[in-house]
């Protein structure tokens, strides 16, 4: 396993992990937008930037690279609040800034890295959606691949294909869940859910009558699983009260 | 969707025919569809997508993301105006408002009967011709805006 030093600390990680989770070990937060637990790291924000060097480099020898992407090595050295690293995050962030100045996710973000007001150019159509991929990774990750990355420069944006309600989409709402600006609308009621333009039945719990979650969804997870559909109808009530109803049958038993 | 004619879908099928079904071949297949239509229809990338067995989204994103593909139909021949420093400096503009006068059309723009589109470029790595033009396969250097009924008339082309 091998032991890295942090910000001057000593720490000791797994193998197969990457920079980013060195750091967190190490007790020292690295800010960062398209990073999620459990999806493959994409280096997409640059937010994340650290200064690295090897046990074999000179000492003064230094690069920056995103530690959420980069995989860990014996005797890494690794500064997480060098001036340069400072000054290319709040680059970062000023552009972000530029891009979603009403954001408040981006806002609180800049004024943390003490950015009060952009000094780019300020985006003439204000929007909430950074581009941090994670929203596709998703989709991409439960095997729906409904929306994608479209167009490049400054006209990329996330969108299903021809702009159309998602033929694909199950209307499950990872992409919208995962959003760290909330970017993605969509309604939920009782019958009927709206998401990318598309509205979706919803499955409802034959006890309580609640929505549980989209028919769609239900038939996706079904087919992939081989767990029957009747599963996917259980609110997570109707669940907990069935426990709730054995724990107070053996209970009895016991008395 | 935007309105778009019915589209031949054999010619597809046989493009389909000649790679292997998986999606390293997407980007190739693409462009020997839009060799073949001068455009990528909608109902071909529905089409790719399900026997390349590429999701909808992705087909939809790479047509999107590279320039040599275009989701619109195309004229025929293709007129690139290079636009970047130099050819700009030598007047690129005025070739753009000579070929709005005599096809009617604007940068992006294809006209009705489909012969042209106009494109602007940013460019084409040959300064010292400034400004220059592409008319089909034909480079124009040196481009006039008093020449450009020649220019149309040759470019179209494929010829040197």
């Amino acid at each position: 396993m091998p032991t890295l030093k942090v910000n001057g600390r000593k720490v000791t990680v797994a193998e197969d992990v990457y920079l980013l989770e060195a750091c967190r070990a190490a007790g020292v937060e690295v800010p960062t937008l398209c990073n999620f637990d459990g999806l493959e790291p994409w280096g997409g924000c640059r937010l994340c930037v650290v200064d690295m060097s090897l046990a074999k480099w000179d000492d003064d020898w230094f690069k920056m690279v995103t530690a959420c992407n980069h995989p860990v090595e014996e005797g890494m050295t690794v500064i997480t609040d060098s001036e340069r690293v400072l000054a290319t995050r709040r680059v970062v962030l000023d552009l972000l800034l530029a891009r979603c100045p009403e954001t408040p996710l981006i806002q609180r973000l800049a004024r943390e890295h003490g950015i009060e007001e952009t000094s780019y150019e300020l985006n003439p159509e204000p929007t909430d959606c950074i581009l941090c991929g994670l929203c596709t990774r998703v989709c991409d990750h439960i095997g729906v691949s409904a929306i994608a990355s479209t167009d490049r420069g400054w006209g990329r944006e996330i969108a299903p294909p021809f702009n159309e309600p998602p033929p694909d989409c199950i209307g499950c709402l990872a992409c919208a869940e995962i959003c760290p600006t909330d970017h993605i609308k969509f309604t939920t009621s009782n019958s009927c859910r709206t998401i990318w333009g598309r509205e979706f039945e919803m499955l409802r719990d034959p006890k309580t009558g609640e929505a549980v979650i989209t028919k769609a969804q239900a038939e996706h997870f079904a087919a992939r699983s081989g767990v029957p559909m009747t599963y996917f109808e259980t609110s997570d009530r109707s669940k907990r009260l069935e426990v709730a109803k054995t724990v107070e049958r053996l209970r009895v038993v016991k008395s | 969707m935007a309105e778009q004619p019915c589209v031949d879908l054999s010619k597809t099928e046989a493009i389909l025919g000649s790679y292997p079904h998986e999606e390293p071949s997407l980007i190739q297949v693409l462009q020997d569809v839009h060799r073949a239509y001068n455009y990528l229809p909608c109902d071909v990338l529905v089409r790719v997508a399900e026997v390349l067995e590429v999701p909808l989204a992705k087909v939809f994103s790479v047509s999107t993301f590279y320039k040599a593909f275009s989701l619109e139909p195309q004229g025929d021949t293709i007129i690139k105006v290079c636009t970047g420093t130099a050819c700009h400096i030598r007047g690129a503009g005025q070739l753009v408002e000579e070929l709005e006068r005599k096809l009617g059309i604007g940068a992006g723009e294809t006209t009705e009967d489909l012969k042209f589109t106009v494109k602007t470029v940013n460019c084409v790595g040959a300064c010292a011709m400034a400004p220059v033009m592409i008319v089909g396969e034909k480079y124009w250097g040196g481009a006039k805006p008093a020449r450009m009924s020649r220019y149309l008339a040759e470019g179209g082309s494929d010829e040197n």
